[in-house]
């Protein structure tokens, strides 16, 4: 049985939404999504949407009238209110309306978009080369970790409803979302007056900035030189067996602060690393992190994720099949681990008119 | 009265996977007793920045926006009369949140199974680099692992640069996003079955969760600040050093718009930056905003402190802290109409330890002293 099996959950979806009513589906909750009215990338259907029932808005009475039967209603409509939920629920349902700013502050009602608000978060500022402009992470962020908030908004209140049988609202800002998850930037310069800046793949601690990406034989690996003397032992320890430390096998790493080392020091000892690093493959660097404990991933490709052992043990990925198309794509499946998870549906639903669903669900 | 009102939680997780799924649920009225031991600092207390000392252990304002909420006690686990205490505390607690390293609560005497036995419908919810299971479940990480393993890395920035990783531990933020809800879950399938259960969240799988339309293309590739199903999607310089702005247009009524309100005719990246270099990006924002085009100006650090959008919705809650003073601890970005939530300091190490074993647990005064002595409960 899945954590969440009879749950019905009515999403309004638009981008804000879409992880977290997808969240809840794969937790067995029976979720019903209104497609915006802008068609979506297929591939942003197929990963956000699949396990869900899809309708499309053909009334707006109709999307009223499902919204009667549901527990949760997730609402992220970016533009506007086509629906006009808030009004129209009973006391019982969990209304979580989701919107790119707080409603009634300064930037309430202006329109956004998952870039703009990630550029908005502090995030965007301090990914990149120095000199180049401003990244994104990959994908739709700011999206992703508000869906999160509005499962999470949506389960609390659900807690809170077992004990009170009461449904309540709550109000979830996209921006609020988006910049909770940078923890560093603002906390900064509140405390010391400095102001982050993009870094490219240094990691500055200190006095000095250390490596993260390291080319090896056959892609890339990241590990930093930290101050953490047991990584450093353990990395250095291989090092000697393959006749690569040098220098490197004379430092006591516990008597070092990698912080406090003059940059010319950090760039003689990062170039013996890198020759040793780049003399072997990632399989080679990855099998003794593991076994020695170093601390050093491989960068892996997408490919490589999708083929990981690691995660097909896991059973991270799932087939989900269109059910317009009869096509199969591998994608994530179950969010983590638990004794209380069934497979829920693994299909992307054909979209059906709001008003079919809602005179069916009446009869 | 906030949403978990009742909610009990024993939290032995450190630094911030942990953490921050724990400040979630404190922030919403659940009394998380924060497991702590001076013998075994939590890494985020040494973390900066730090309101003096860096050595004051209650200094650290990392830990402090990390840990509002909670109650703080000390327990040496090492020892084995501290492990009968956080048995008691097992007993009290409707869920326990840990993120150790692979088999440490099974060699401390606090495995799930243990656990289960003290308590029949206990949750226990682990958050870890790889996971429990699986090749990779020893694997030892640190903040950006999940980044490297999960594609991240790799479809950072522009097509043919090498792989970028994130300026922060961004697993450390979005696993324990993933373990609040799985927690929240867990509690709802506990009161329509009577079953706890043992919660395993890897900070690899929700990294990958969260790219997962990129995992849904036929062939997933790095794309910059682009999205083609755009007409515009991109970062432009502003005035000033390092100021910029991002711009989008989702259709063509907005790329209109766009046109019109920067006074060009067309839409490549050089005519709009040349368009928007001179302007204040903040008046820019407005004047884009009122013409229904999604823009939103680059903003650092000293921008979000100030930001008056975030201070008007609460974003940044002034806490009263003993050794920060008046401080700005972030909230949680949503609002309850019924059951709000409410921020408190985070605790000074041990300072519930009285609280908590005494008056909470019922355990004998002297008894708590001599255990404090002694190094058990240190």
């Amino acid at each position: 049985m899945s954590m969440l099996a009879g749950l019905k959950v009515l999403e309004i979806a638009d981008g804000l939404t879409d992880f977290g009513g997808r969240m809840l589906a794969e937790l067995g909750a029976d979720v019903t999504v209104v497609l915006p009215e802008a068609p979506q990338e297929k591939s942003r259907e197929r990963a956000w949407h699949h396990g869900k029932t899809r309708v499309t808005a053909d009334s707006a009475e109709a999307i009223r009238a499902l919204a009667q039967s549901v527990d949760i209603i997730l609402d992220g409509q970016r533009n506007g209110d086509r629906f006009n939920l808030a009004t129209t629920v009973n006391p019982t349902i969990i209304y979580v309306k989701v919107t790119p700013f707080s409603p009634t502050g300064p930037y309430a009602g202006r329109p956004a978009s998952d870039l703009t608000l990630f550029a908005l978060s502090g995030l965007m500022h301090v990914t990149g080369d120095p000199t180049g402009t401003p990244l994104k992470f990959p994908g739709q962020q700011a999206y992703a970790l508000t869906g999160i908030q509005a499962a999470t908004a949506a389960l609390m209140a659900l807690y809170a409803r077992r004990k009170t049988g009461k449904g309540q609202g709550a109000d979830l800002s996209a921006f609020q979302s988006t910049t909770l998850a940078n923890y560093r930037e603002a906390v900064m310069y509140e405390w010391t007056g400095r102001i982050g800046r993009r870094q490219g793949n240094l990691l500055v601690r200190g006095k000095s900035g250390v490596r993260q990406i390291w080319p090896c034989k056959d892609g890339y690996v990241t590990w930093s030189m930290i101050d953490n003397p047991s990584m450093m032992r353990a990395v250095v320890g291989v090092m000697i067996e393959q006749g690569a430390a040098g220098e490197l096998s004379e430092i006591d790493w516990g008597n070092i602060l990698v912080a406090d080392t003059a940059q010319e020091t950090i760039e003689r000892w990062q170039a013996v690393f890198g020759t040793f690093f780049a003399a072997h493959t990632r399989s080679e660097l990855g099998r003794w992190s593991l076994e020695r404990g170093w601390g050093l991933s491989v960068i892996m490709a997408p490919d490589d994720v999708r083929d990981s052992d690691h995660l097909a043990a896991r059973g991270l990925f799932v087939p989900v099949t269109d059910e317009a198309t009869g096509e199969s794509v591998n994608l994530p499946g179950p969010l983590f681990h638990s004794a209380a998870m069934d497979a829920p549906r693994r299909s992307l639903a054909k979209p059906v008119p709001a008003s079919t669903l809602a005179a069916g669900a009446g009869r | 009265m906030s949403a978990l009102a009742d909610l009990r939680i024993a939290d032995f997780s450190w630094v911030g996977a942990g953490p921050r799924a724990t400040k979630d649920l404190a922030d919403n009225g659940a009394t998380v007793i924060k497991i702590e031991s001076r013998k075994r600092l939590d890494l985020g207390r040494m973390s900066p920045p730090f309101a003096g000392d860096p050595k004051d252990f209650d200094g650290s304002a990392f830990f402090a926006q990390t840990n509002t909420s909670k109650k703080s006690v000390t327990i040496n686990l090492s020892d084995p009369k501290g492990i009968e205490i956080a048995r008691k505390l097992v007993a009290w607690a409707d869920v326990v949140v840990e993120n150790f390293g692979p088999g440490f609560m099974d060699r401390i005497g606090l495995g799930y199974a243990v656990l289960k036995k003290i308590k029949p419908d206990i949750i226990l919810a682990s958050v870890s680099v790889a996971g429990k299971t699986g090749p990779m479940a020893g694997f030892r990480g640190y903040g950006n692992s999940a980044a490297a393993h999960s594609g991240h890395a790799w479809l950072t920035g522009e097509a043919n640069n090498p792989p970028h990783m994130p300026p922060l531990a961004y697993g450390d933020v979005v696993a324990p996003m993933f373990l609040t809800v799985a927690i929240l879950a867990a509690l709802e399938h506990r009161s329509r079955t009577g079953e706890g259960q043992h919660l395993d969240v890897s900070q690899i799988e929700p990294m990958v969760h969260v790219i997962a339309d990129l995992y849904a293309q036929d062939r997933a590739e790095k794309a910059g600040n682009d999205d083609p199903s755009c007409r515009v999607h991109g970062v432009f310089p502003t005035a000033g050093t390092d100021q910029w702005i991002a711009i989008t247009a989702e259709n063509n009524a907005q790329a209109e718009a766009l046109k019109t309100s920067l006074g060009i005719a067309a839409l490549d990246r050089e005519t709009i930056a040349a368009a928007t270099q001179g302007q204040d990006k903040f008046a820019l924002f407005d004047k884009l905003s009122a013409a229904g085009v999604a823009a939103g100006p680059v903003l650092d650090g000293k921008d979000l402190s100030e930001n008056p959008e975030l201070l008007a919705s609460g974003h940044y809650t002034k806490v009263e802290h003993p050794v920060l003073g008046l401080s700005s601890m972030p909230a949680p970005p949503y609002v309850f109409s019924e059951t709000p939530g409410k921020i408190g300091p985070a605790p000074l190490l041990g300072q519930h330890n009285r609280d908590v074993y005494v008056d909470m647990l019922g355990l004998d005064g002297a008894e708590v002293d001599t255990l404090m002595r002694e190094g058990s409960l240190a």
